[in-house]
């Protein structure tokens, strides 16, 4: 951490809370770990154990965490890169309380604050929220299985990286919080990370989500246009053509 | 705006869930307005005479009539950037101005400020944010202690740092997030006495987690209540909106207190006011 301090102004607040949530987060758990990149405080690396008697029993998932410059007064981004079956891989996340203002995000909320309601919303049915993925418990347990073998291109081998510590239980502040999490995808698509090699990948194939309900106005106004345009054309080329062919068939 | 919204949603026809695009289109256009006062309003503008509030309603008789009624009382006004923070950036920056110029106050202020976290971290925040917020909040507040009560010209420059650490992003954010946990704090210490202001089924702490915590939510009666009964200071809030007559109503907060901090209210924003 001596590096970064000089690297950034540990005078402005965000980088100070960062940090502290490095110092804070420095002891792998049972649960989670996770710590930022060696070159970059506002890009993490994160683990987390799969929540036990649930189909990810025995997973270990990996991720990133993406830190807005405006942290903590805006959330954190989440991607995970282990497949799970749960939640679709490369693609942002953000928590939000359920059925409220996705925008809820409080600034007193942490990254284990994330992480802690990333593992208990895993089991959660995805109900065909954009990013969420509905495998078979089946295939969960099988990826459960394969992922102990994920490979992090920066972090090496993923299932070493938790250790035997119990994680501090949840507060009773934190609890409430976390029973009201929910996570989403946001709107536009992740801009794809670099490319990584994922072992597990062939088993499953990606189901691609329709980014139809995020087109902005501005495209559909331009679908419209185009539409318009390409009418505009056949009637066009219809109404030559005719005229041509009424020509043609009166030389006849 | 959300007439627009709603509009542009109109000419997809081929949404699967309305509702959601919808929302997304709201939020979109929101977060473009807020780029835009943001890079137009500072966070604490700088000190006007009142006469400055007579032009922005040069052709409005009824608010006219209550400008007048305002400036019989108050000279000065300072604008806050209307980001939902305003009534705890006005407030905190208001009462540390006044602490500048009341040692006696400032060591009463500082004894509340010292024992507040132990309330929140007792609550169950997480102690490391709350410290992280607290620890911001009290380097401003001891800043402005060593020099409360001192010669003029040094308050000068003091009252100028102030200005500029307010008009710093992270600082002044931090300052509103701990006036926030603070609100709250007090709001769950004494949850069967708000209770009663909640409308519909919330709960207290359901209320606090949706429309006291999170950043840029506006503040109600009930939260002004909370913070000043909190740090036991007195706010003063000149109510200047369409109701019937020439005079601007004022409400103390807590009743009966002598107010420290005055502040203009007009329908979703707070400055300050000064005599």
């Amino acid at each position: 951490m001596a590096e970064m301090g000089e690297k950034y102004n540990t005078k402005c607040p965000g980088v100070k809370r960062l940090m502290r949530e490095a110092m804070e987060l420095a002891e792998a758990t049972e649960e989670y770990c996770a710590r930022p990149l060696e070159d970059n405080l506002f890009e993490w690396h994160f683990t987390v154990q799969g929540p036990k008697g649930t189909d990810f029993e025995g997973g270990v998932y990996h991720g990133r965490i993406l830190l807005p410059k405006e942290y903590p007064m805006h959330p954190p981004h989440i991607i995970l890169l282990t497949p799970n079956g749960r939640f679709e891989v490369n693609k942002k996340i953000c928590l939000s309380i359920s059925g409220h203002h996705p925008e809820t995000w409080q600034p007193s909320w942490s990254i284990r604050t994330a992480l802690l309601a990333l593992i208990a919303f895993m089991p959660t049915p995805a109900e065909g929220t954009i990013g969420s993925l509905d495998y078979t418990p089946a295939e969960r347990k099988i990826l459960a299985k394969k992922s102990a073998s994920w490979v992090c291109p920066q972090c090496g081998d993923i299932s070493n990286l938790l250790s035997s510590t119990a994680a501090k239980p949840p507060t009773e502040e934190e609890q409430s919080v976390l029973n009201q999490i929910a996570f989403k995808a946001e709107e536009e698509q992740a801009p794809k990370p670099p490319p990584l090699e994922e072992p597990a990948q062939e088993v499953e194939p990606q189901i691609l989500e329709s980014t139809e309900s995020s087109t902005s106005f501005l495209d559909q106004l331009t679908e419209i246009l185009v539409a318009l345009l390409v009418g505009a054309i056949a009637i066009f080329v219809y109404r030559r053509w005719s005229t041509w062919y009424a020509i043609a068939e009166a030389e006849m | 705006m959300a007439d627009d919204a709603s509009s542009s949603s109109g000419c997809a026809g081929n949404l699967v869930d309305n509702s959601i695009n919808q929302d997304e289109l709201i939020m979109k256009q929101q977060r473009e307005i807020e780029k835009e006062i943001s890079e137009t309003i500072p966070l604490v503008g700088e000190l006007e005479p009142l006469a400055s509030l007579e032009k922005e309603y040069n052709e409005d008789p009824v608010y006219l009539l209550k400008v007048k009624d305002l400036s019989s009382k108050y000279k000065n006004i300072r604008r806050t950037r209307p980001d939902g923070n305003c009534f705890f950036r006005a407030f905190s920056y208001a009462y540390l101005e006044h602490l500048l110029k009341d040692k006696t106050e400032y060591e009463k202020f500082y004894e509340i400020a010292k024992n507040s976290k132990e309330i929140l971290v007792a609550l169950g925040f997480s102690q490391f944010t709350v410290e992280d917020f607290y620890e911001t909040f009290m380097e401003v507040v001891q800043r402005v202690g060593e020099h409360a009560g001192g010669s003029p010209d040094r308050l000068d420059e003091i009252r100028a740092e102030l200005h500029e650490k307010f008009n710093r992003q992270g600082h002044s954010d931090y300052i509103v997030v701990y006036l926030r946990l603070v609100t709250s704090g007090q709001l769950q210490t004494q949850q069967d006495f708000y209770q009663n202001f909640i409308e519909g089924s919330r709960t207290v702490t359901e209320f606090c987690r949706q429309e006291v915590e999170p950043m840029y939510k506006e503040s109600d009666h009930i939260h002004i209540i909370a913070l000043s009964n909190a740090l036991n200071v007195g706010v003063r809030v000149k109510y200047m909106d369409r109701g019937v007559g020439s005079q601007v109503i004022a409400h103390d907060f807590p009743e009966g207190a002598q107010p420290l901090v005055h502040l203009l209210y007009r329908p979703g924003h707070y400055d300050i006011l000064y005599a």
